[in-house]
C-alpha cells in the first residue's frame, strides 16, 4: 500500500451535482477510503455544470464528478475558453432515464418495454396526429451530456425532430420533478435518482432508459486539469485508488449498498430525493447503474465513440472537426492502468 | 454617455437588493436593464422576448446550464449567447470568479463594450458581499450581547450578586482561560441552566 508516494496535498475539495452515480467519492469519503490515503477530501454541492465546470478550470475546486462529455467538450474549448481537461477514471456507467408526463404518456400510449424505440414511435406517431397542438417541452441536464445525445438518439427513433416537433432545454436534475409537476416541461431525460422519483411521485412515467440505448455507457468521470495531474500526481493517484477501493467495497457485499444509500440520503448530498428507495439498485434493469466491476471504471477513447459522433456533428455546424488527439489524451487509460499494475 | 454605446442588459439574480445595486449602476451609465429572479423555464422566454446584448447571472444559479444550451439549441434564436471569458484578461476573470458573477454575452459584441459592464457588475457583487459580511457580523455581536447577558442574570441569581459583580466574574473567568467573554458567557449559561433543568 505504501508503494505509491505520499499525496502532495493532504486536504481536496471535489465537486458534485447531487445524482446516485455521485456514490463513489462519497463512500470514499463516508467510508474512509480518502482517509486510509492520507487525503481530507471536501465534497461540495454545485447547483449547475457550468458551474462546477469553471470552478475546476479555475482551480477553486481540486476536480469533480462530471458528466463524461465534460472533459472533452472542455478540451476543445466548446461553450468556454478552452481548458485541457483529463478523465483518468469513470465514476458510473449507465443510470439516465427518459421520462414523460403522465399526461403527455398517457395521450401517445408511450410505455416502457424492451425496445426503446417502441415508445419513441408512439410518442412521434401522437404528435405528428396532433401537430397543431403546443410543443412539448423536453429538458436534458446540459448541452455537452450523455443526456442530450441519448433523448436526441430516442428522439431519432421515433422520426421526432427537435424544434419542429418538440422543444429542447437544458435544467440542472434537482429540477426536473417540480418542473415537469407544475407543467414547465412534458418530459426529461436525466440521472438517477430524478426519474425513479418523478415516478414514485405520480409525476411521469419511465419510457426507456439508457442502458437499453446505449447499453453500458461510460456516463459520469473524475474530471482533472491535465496542469492539475503534471502537480499533483501522486495525490491523483491515491484519490484513484481510494475510488476504486469504494467501488470494490460497494461490490464486496450487497448490505453495503444500503450503507451507501444512507450515506447518499444525508443533507449534503441527495437529502429527501432518495426517501422513495428502498434499496440502492446496481446492475438491475431497466436502468443497470452500474458502480462496480472487473475494469469497469477503466476510460477508454473508443467507449466514447457515440459521444464522439455528437460531438463532432454539433463542431461541423460551426466549421470544425473534432480533433482526435485530444479525445484519446482526454480519455486515456494511462493512469487507470499505471493503478491497477501496482 | 452617448446612447450608441448602450446595450440591453438582462439580470439573472435572486438576490434582490444585489440586482436592485447592479441595476442602478448600469442604468445610470445608460444601459437598459431587465432584472428576472431565476426559472429556467421563464428564462428561455426572457431572452427570446428581449434579446439581450449581455446577460449577467450569479454564478451560482442553476439558470446557468439553461442558459447555456440556448445558443446550441434554439436555432431561431437569433442572438447567440456565449460564455464570456476573456483569455486575454485573466485578471478580470478571477475577479468575476471570486465576486461571483457570470456574464454571457451576444456572439461578435465588441469585448471592450462589454468589459465595463462585467467590472460594474463586480464592484457591486463586491459591495454586496462586504454588505452582507458586515450585517452578519452586527448580527452575531448582538446575539453575542443577548447570551452575555443572559449569563449576567443567571449568575445573578445562583450567586446573590449584583449585575456589576457578574461581569467582574465573567471578565476574571475569560482572562483566567485565555478565552473571550462571549464563549465564557456560553458555558456559563451551559452549566447554570443544565443546574436550573436538573432542580
Amino acid at each position: 500500500m505504501n508503494d505509491i508516494p505520499k499525496a502532495e496535498l493532504d486536504r481536496l475539495q471535489l465537486g458534485f451535482v447531487p445524482l446516485l452515480d455521485c456514490a463513489l467519492p462519497v463512500v470514499a469519503r463516508e467510508g474512509g477510503f480518502f482517509a486510509e490515503e492520507g487525503i481530507e477530501v471536501t465534497l461540495l454541492r454545485q447547483n449547475a455544470w457550468a458551474t462546477l465546470r469553471d470552478k475546476v478550470a479555475a482551480g477553486l475546486l481540486d476536480g469533480a464528478h462530471m458528466l463524461a462529455p465534460l472533459p472533452l467538450a472542455m478540451s476543445l474549448g466548446l461553450g468556454r475558453a478552452p481548458c485541457d481537461m483529463l478523465a483518468p477514471m469513470l465514476l458510473s456507467r449507465n443510470g439516465n432515464t427518459i421520462v414523460l408526463s403522465e399526461a403527455l404518456a398517457d395521450a401517445a400510449k408511450a410505455a416502457l418495454t424492451d425496445d426503446p424505440a417502441a415508445s419513441a414511435r408512439a410518442l412521434g406517431d401522437y404528435l405528428r396526429k396532433h401537430h397543431q397542438a403546443a410543443r412539448p417541452r423536453l429538458a436534458m441536464v446540459y448541452p455537452y451530456s450523455c443526456h442530450h445525445y441519448q433523448l436526441s438518439h430516442w428522439l431519432d427513433l421515433g422520426h421526432i425532430r427537435p424544434d419542429r416537433d418538440v422543444d429542447v432545454i437544458a435544467m440542472p436534475p434537482p429540477q426536473v420533478v417540480d418542473a415537469m409537476r407544475d407543467g414547465t416541461i412534458d418530459g426529461f431525460c436525466v440521472g438517477e435518482p430524478w426519474g425513479s422519483l418523478a415516478e414514485a411521485e405520480g409525476v411521469g412515467r419511465l419510457v426507456a432508459t439508457s442502458a437499453q440505448l446505449w447499453p453500458d455507457h461510460a456516463e459520469k468521470v473524475l474530471g482533472v486539469t491535465r496542469s492539475w495531474v503534471h502537480r499533483y500526481p501522486a495525490t491523483l493517484t491515491r484519490v484513484m485508488r481510494a475510488l476504486l477501493q469504494a467501488s470494490n467495497w460497494l461490490a464486496s457485499d450487497p448490505a453495503h449498498s444500503d450503507r451507501a444509500l444512507e450515506w447518499l440520503a444525508l443533507p449534503p448530498y441527495l437529502d429527501r430525493s432518495v426517501s422513495h428507495l428502498a434499496h440502492f439498485a446496481l446492475d438491475e434493469p431497466p436502468i443497470r447503474q452500474r458502480l462496480a466491476g472487473p475494469d469497469l471504471l477503466r476510460p477508454d477513447p473508443t467507449a466514447m465513440a457515440h459521444v464522439a459522433e455528437y460531438i463532432d456533428q454539433h463542431m461541423r455546424s460551426n466549421g470544425r472537426r473534432l480533433d482526435h488527439d485530444t479525445l484519446a489524451e482526454c480519455y486515456s487509460p494511462v493512469h487507470y492502468d499505471h493503478l491497477a499494475h501496482q | 454617455m452617448p446612447a450608441a454605446s448602450a446595450l440591453k442588459v438582462l439580470l439573472v439574480d435572486d438576490e434582490v437588493v444585489r440586482a436592485a445595486m447592479v441595476e442602478e449602476a448600469l442604468a445610470s451609465e445608460g444601459h437598459q436593464v431587465i432584472c428576472h429572479l431565476t426559472s429556467p423555464a421563464s428564462l428561455n422566454d426572457m431572452v427570446r422576448r428581449h434579446q439581450p446584448d449581455v446577460v449577467i447571472i450569479d454564478m451560482e444559479s442553476p439558470d446557468r446550464d439553461t442558459l447555456e444550451s440556448m445558443s446550441q439549441l434554439n436555432r431561431e434564436n437569433p442572438k447567440p449567447v456565449v460564455f464570456f471569458a476573456d483569455e486575454h484578461d485573466p485578471d478580470t476573470m478571477q475577479a468575476a470568479l471570486k465576486a461571483g458573477v457570470s456574464a454571457y454575452v451576444v456572439d461578435g459584441l465588441v469585448q471592450s463594450r462589454v468589459k465595463t459592464i462585467i467590472d460594474v457588475a463586480i464592484t457591486r457583487f463586491e459591495a454586496f458581499q462586504s454588505m452582507r459580511q458586515e450585517l452578519d457580523k452586527a448580527r452575531n455581536q448582538l446575539a453575542e450581547r443577548k447570551r452575555i447577558e443572559r449569563a449576567k442574570g443567571l449568575l445573578m441569581k445562583h450567586q446573590g450578586c449584583d449585575e456589576e459583580e457578574a461581569y467582574r466574574m465573567l471578565r476574571k473567568i475569560a482572562m483566567d482561560r485565555g478565552q473571550r467573554i462571549a464563549q465564557v458567557a456560553n458555558s456559563v449559561i451551559d452549566i447554570l441552566e443544565g443546574l436550573e433543568k436538573g432542580s
